[in-house]
């Protein structure tokens, strides 16, 4: 078995340094370097997005959510989807046709101010620091259940951690956003693939979707919990009926009356203000392919989570009937529901297809953590690297020195998220949490969601967005959030404490008003007409166009002759 | 990569790596812009808020109704499961494709000069 996974791992690693290198950015130049000189096709940039946006909070996540919550887990993989599309109607399109190469060097040329870059640039680093912490930690777990061992003296979970961490950060100091492109488009296919071919054997098993759902419904929900070092099954508390347990396909597993929306709201404007999201649609060739791009991330994102919701109900039905027999299921089980509820496709993959399968399924998981790695390392190159050393360290920075500014600060953020990743130990907050990856990264969203979304939108819609407004607004909201979730733990997670752990529905509208207030009392940049002429004309747009319409003529006559 | 085979020209005008897109002889002027600016607005704010209601609507009908919670669709599943685990996708998708068509539509039909392609619009008139 270790074998078997470690030569596909070997495999897997060596295809993506592979890739990188043939994919690498031609010559030095930032241009190349952050925005793969803007050229990504519509197709490709949704499959490279999906490869992005669906980390092991996707892939593991949400079917654990699912399998500890039921249907009160599925509002996960709602809100990943959902916050697609607020991206398309309001984002994409504008985003794209302004051009730039971040989020926070955005914001700084819309409202013609370093003091706003420099600010979004530190929000964009705590969004990142929180969105990479639990992918290295999904590295860790799935090594841990793939493999079994570690290498020169340290655990399988931190082993996990670095081969991950040094795999990927390879790759996007070698390949840049050109070679990182292709591998993600390439990763999330396969991902896809592999929840297609789990569904079809779980499904050719005998598995009835909808007779699991309503066989689990007829049952309390259970989950292990452990005593005195002891573990035991214990009744997950209905939370919308006090004293009467929750059911799988019922609501009330996981969330009170305010605690769907206020997750939903999170996810929803988290999205939007995800910066290895948002730079992605840098590199479409115009704002019209930005937004049709959107459209097609929209469709496979909802194949992937649809299958997810149901992977996640197979386990739980399936899983009991099959520690009979099954002696390696024993040890990660309480009475048939797994003790980290993460398990749950690689366990499937190990029942339907034995090693192999269970091979598969965590290299899926594994290729889920370093697509968004590789992206989230991206966009704080391009945060570190453009924003801060070319605009403030080393204005007259070369090329050359730009790029590699940007390479160093992939390595120095790489070092900083496993280092904290290698400090969770993620079995001891499982009972705080019942899908402590999806968890962490709802932080993420929450972050980004209430720092910078409302700002984004603002300063794309409105052109009385100042950059007063925009900085008091980003402050307002990323305080309000961080204060909320530190002090949701003294509350508890019921009532109070569902708003504090998703605080967009409070924070977003706050920063809002603050940012219309400040930026009433406070003057536009004085080019306000050329940069909404760049924001929402398509000039630029039919100009490629129509480039492109001549290439091609200009092609097929070449062809003809 | 370049699947959609465009190819436009960027320029760095200050030499400092703010690459900028060249419009070439392409021109939106200001009034046309603020019009279709506000109409594409009119249309994502519209498919927001119906975005908006459906999505809130689905837990506010958990509170509201016994029968989107204990009701029985498809082989046993609640509406309320249905909708979570696939109906909901399928409703942001269609969503996202009238929206991106409308808008689209909009951009093409306000902004830029269709008649600039037609062959013989250059020649002087008669």
């Amino acid at each position: 078995m270790i074998t078997a996974s470690l030569l596909l791992l070997a495999g897997l690693l060596v295809a993506v340094l592979v890739t990188g290198l043939v994919l690498r950015p031609r010559g030095a130049s930032t241009f190349e370097f952050y925005l793969a000189g803007r050229r990504v096709g519509v197709v490709t940039n949704a499959c490279a997005i999906c490869g992005d946006y669906f980390s092991a909070a996707s892939f593991l996540g949400v079917a654990a959510a699912v399998y500890a919550s039921g249907l009160d887990g599925v509002w996960y993989a709602t809100g990943f989807a959902a916050g697609f599309v607020p991206v398309l109607l309001f984002i994409a399109a504008p985003l794209r046709r302004f051009g730039e190469f971040s989020i926070p060097d955005f914001l700084g040329r819309r409202l013609a101010s370093d003091r706003v870059r420099l600010v979004a640039v530190t929000v964009v680093q705590l969004v990142i620091l929180s969105y990479l912490v639990p992918q290295a930690v999904g590295s860790g777990l799935t090594w841990e259940l793939l493999v079994g061992e570690g290498i020169l003296g340290l655990t399988p979970y931190a082993t996990g951690v670095v081969v991950s961490t040094v795999a990927i950060t390879a790759l996007v100091v070698v390949g840049g956003m050109r070679g990182t492109t292709w591998t993600q488009a390439a990763q999330f296919l396969l991902l896809l693939a592999v929840f297609v071919w789990l569904a079809i054997v779980v499904t050719s098993s005998g598995f009835s979707y909808p007779g699991s759902v309503a066989e689990l419904t007829d049952q309390p929900l259970t989950k292990p919990v452990q005593e005195d070092g002891q573990w035991r099954l214990g009744s997950e508390p209905n939370r919308l009926d006090g004293g009467e347990p929750a059911y799988f396909g019922h609501p009330g597993g996981r969330y009170g009356p305010l605690g769907q929306i206020t997750l939903i709201i999170t996810l929803i404007m988290g999205t939007a203000g995800l910066p290895h999201i948002m730079n992605r649609y840098f590199t479409s060739p115009t704002g019209t392919a930005a937004r049709m791009t959107t459209v097609w991330v929209l469709g496979l994102a909802g194949l992937f989570y649809a299958l997810a919701v149901l992977l996640g109900t197979a386990a739980r039905a399936l899983i009991p009937d099959a520690v009979a027999g099954r002696p390696w299921l024993e040890g990660i089980t309480v009475d048939g529901v797994l003790r980290v509820p993460e398990h749950a496709p690689l366990v499937l993959g190990r029942i339907f297809g034995g090693e192999a399968g269970l091979a598969v399924v965590a290299i899926g998981a594994l290729v889920a953590v370093l697509s968004t790695i590789a992206g989230l390392l991206l966009a704080s190159a391009a945060s570190w690297g453009h924003d801060v050393y070319e605009r403030h360290i080393n204005p007259g920075a070369t090329q050359r020195q730009a790029v590699w500014a940007g390479r160093a600060a992939v390595m120095v953020v790489a070092v900083l998220s496993a280092g904290l990743a290698l400090g969770l130990r993620p079995h001891s907050l499982t009972a705080l949490f019942p899908s402590i990856v999806a968890t962490m990264v709802t932080w993420a969203f929450a972050l980004a969601g209430s720092a910078l979304a409302p700002v984004f939108i603002l300063a794309i819609w409105w052109r009385g967005t100042t950059a007063r407004g925009a900085v008091a607004g980003m402050g307002v909201g990323a305080l309000t959030a961080v204060g909320m979730l530190v002090a949701a733990p003294f509350v508890g997670s019921w009532g109070l404490g569902e708003v504090l752990l998703t605080p967009t529905i409070v924070a977003a509208p706050l920063a809002a008003a603050v940012t219309v207030l400040v930026s009433r009392r406070s003057d536009p940049p004085a080019d306000l007409e050329r940069l909404w002429l760049r924001l929402h004309g398509t000039a630029a747009d039919r100009h490629a166009a129509r480039l492109a319409r001549l290439t091609i003529g200009v092609g097929r006559a070449g062809k003809r002759r | 990569m370049d699947s959609s085979g465009a190819r436009p020209v960027w320029f760095d005008p200050d030499e400092r790596g703010q690459w900028v897109p060249d419009a070439g002889d392409e021109y939106d002027a200001p009034a046309d812009v603020d019009a279709t600016f506000r109409t594409v607005r009119r249309v994502a704010v519209g498919h927001f808020l119906v975005f908006l209601g459906v999505v809130v609507a689905v837990p506010i009908l958990t509170l509201t109704v016994a029968w989107w919670s204990d009701g029985r669709l498809i082989g046993g599943m609640t509406p309320s499961f249905v909708m979570a685990a696939a109906g909901l996708y399928v409703f942001f998708f269609v969503l996202a494709v009238a929206a991106a068509t409308l808008s689209n539509a909009v951009e093409d039909r306000m902004l830029g000069d269709p008649e600039r392609d037609t062959p013989g619009q250059d020649e002087e008139p008669p």
